[in-house]
């Protein structure tokens, strides 16, 4: 316990007598001269009190100055806490805004990819004619088919006629050929029997 | 040796890497990440031999890591991985007709729909493992040479293949018919034949798709089945995705290409691999988001921020 609390003390010693190497001398030399001046018998010489109290002040101005240091310490401190925190919160909105831009970048690249597909479809059916005039050309090979088919049914209903005509007029004349030579066998017949008739 | 397929954990601290030589690696992105990373940390934390032939393709599921590689499927337990334990769940492989020679497994996509797994391989067919129960649905027959890529379009329930015969078949999931089949080399804005026919890259965003391969890598608006954009991009195009407004594209050539929808190339991001193979972009943690690319060589290079190559790790 004792070597623990002499290792503070000369820790703390250390400490204080790193700051300002006159400080603790001086405070020294203070007690010193107290004591000198409380011990000695007689009157004491005139500067002896004011180079007391002239140290006593400095003392106590080396004192103001060292807690006007550790205010402006914490005042520090406190600012930097603040940048800190600061910094902390630019660096998750920074992360946040990253993530968006990813996100955008993923729809992005979406949508380029449909774009390049639209262009690669659209050019193959520009190749193609326009349905337009295709649905033109169409209707009027209809017209054109429908034309023809009426000329070829007049064309074909003539045939017809004229031939059924011909077909008349060959039974007519076949008719006729037939009653002529009807007649010429009934005459040759006739004539036959007459000669028979007169030779009695 | 080369890098072709990489996948990353359902964590997204971890990526897994197969090779040529048939083996995985297993490389902890937390530990390449870190600020204390040292050169140790570049190396794969763990490495074994999955398969005989070269693995392919890597999917990951939400616990499982399934690698092809020598006709068959494989799958891992990533937490079984993770603690360094290696024995597989299961091996299968499809039932291919000739049993002669052993097609390799090509592609393999996840359908999350109905939790199978698509697999083109090289006996021209697109196999489909359900993998709830763990059998062979359906074979989708109708390519004339072997698959290179297969996509799944999720929300129409339609899966894309693409071949060495030139051919990008559609094919409805669940009736197992072929939709559509565009036959890209025959388009003359994209064909380039110097090159060839076959289609080695495919990838779908539903209503547009990104092929490449012989032909220069074109954009398709796939319920009109024209191309839209053709990508001015010398050599042959051997894997790309979409990425947000982006297409990223890699092939022969030691870069990373980004382009835009419109047909322009934006950027080309060099890469320390002469040619690439694989490209893969970590969704699945928030805090690795890395683009990793692998290819003619042991190192995999890790872009961390898409416009530059970070660094790499190392088989």
């Amino acid at each position: 316990m004792g070597a623990v609390t002499d290792d503070e003390v000369i820790r703390k010693r250390l400490l204080i007598d790193g700051d300002g190497a006159g400080d603790d001398r001086r405070i020294n030399v203070l007690l010193k001269s107290f004591t000198k001046w409380c011990s000695s018998p007689g009157p004491p010489e005139e500067g002896f009190t004011q180079r007391m109290l002239g140290t006593l002040a400095q003392c106590e101005f080396s004192m103001g100055k060292t807690m006007m240091v550790y205010n402006m310490n914490l005042r520090e401190m406190e600012n930097y806490e603040d940048i800190y925190r600061n910094i902390e919160q630019n660096i998750t909105s920074a992360h946040e805004k990253i993530a968006d831009c990813k996100k955008e970048i993923q729809r992005a690249k979406r949508i380029r990819k449909n774009r390049q597909e639209y262009d690669a479809l659209a050019k193959i059916i520009q190749q193609h004619p326009d349905r337009h005039e295709t649905l033109q050309q169409l209707e009027a090979l209809d017209k054109e088919l429908q034309q023809l088919s009426n000329i070829k049914d007049r064309v074909d209903a003539k045939l017809e006629l004229r031939k059924k005509q011909f077909h008349v007029l060959l039974s007519t004349i076949q008719e006729l050929q037939q009653t002529l030579d009807n007649d010429e066998k009934a005459d040759d017949d006739n004539n036959q029997g007459s000669p028979a008739e007169n030779g009695d | 040796m080369s890098v072709f397929s990489q996948s990353f954990s359902p964590c997204g601290r971890f990526l897994a890497a197969g090779n040529n030589y048939g083996e995985i690696a297993l490389f902890s992105l937390s530990a390449a990440l870190s600020p204390d990373a040292t050169a140790l940390s570049q190396k794969p934390i763990l490495t074994f031999t999955a398969h005989e032939g070269p693995v392919f393709s890597l999917v990951s599921t939400d616990c499982q890591l399934l690698s092809a590689g020598n006709g068959e499927v494989s799958a891992w337990s990533w937490s079984e991985l993770i603690k360094k334990n290696v024995k597989a769940l299961w091996t299968k492989k499809p039932k291919y007709r000739s049993s002669l020679e052993i097609p390799e497994i090509n592609s393999m996509k996840l359908q999350s729909r109905d939790n199978s797994l698509v697999i083109g391989a090289g006996d021209n067919n697109v196999h489909i493992l359900d993998l709830e129960h763990g059998v062979f649905k359906s074979v989708l027959q109708g390519h004339s040479d072997y698959i290179h890529c297969v996509s799944v379009r999720e929300r129409e329930a339609e899966i894309l293949s693409g071949g060495e015969d030139g051919a990008v078949r559609i094919w409805d999931s669940r009736t197992g018919q072929s939709v559509h089949c565009i036959e890209v080399y025959k388009y003359e804005t994209c064909a380039r034949p110097q090159y060839g026919k076959w289609i080695s890259c495919l990838t779908t965003d539903s209503d547009w798709m990104l092929c490449g391969g012989g032909p220069s890598l074109s954009l398709w608006h796939l319920r009109s089945l024209s191309p839209t954009s053709v990508f001015p991009l010398s050599g042959c195009q051997r894997y790309s995705v979409f990425h947000q407004d982006m297409i990223l594209a890699v092939g022969e050539g030691p870069f990373v290409s980004h382009c835009l929808l419109g047909g322009d190339v934006k950027a080309q991001i060099p890469c320390s691999l002469q040619s690439v193979n694989t490209l893969q972009l970590n969704s699945n943690s928030t805090e690795h988001q890395v683009l990793t690319v692998g290819g003619s060589s042991k190192h995999i290079d890790v872009f961390t921020n898409l416009s530059y190559r970070a660094f790499s790790l190392s088989f």
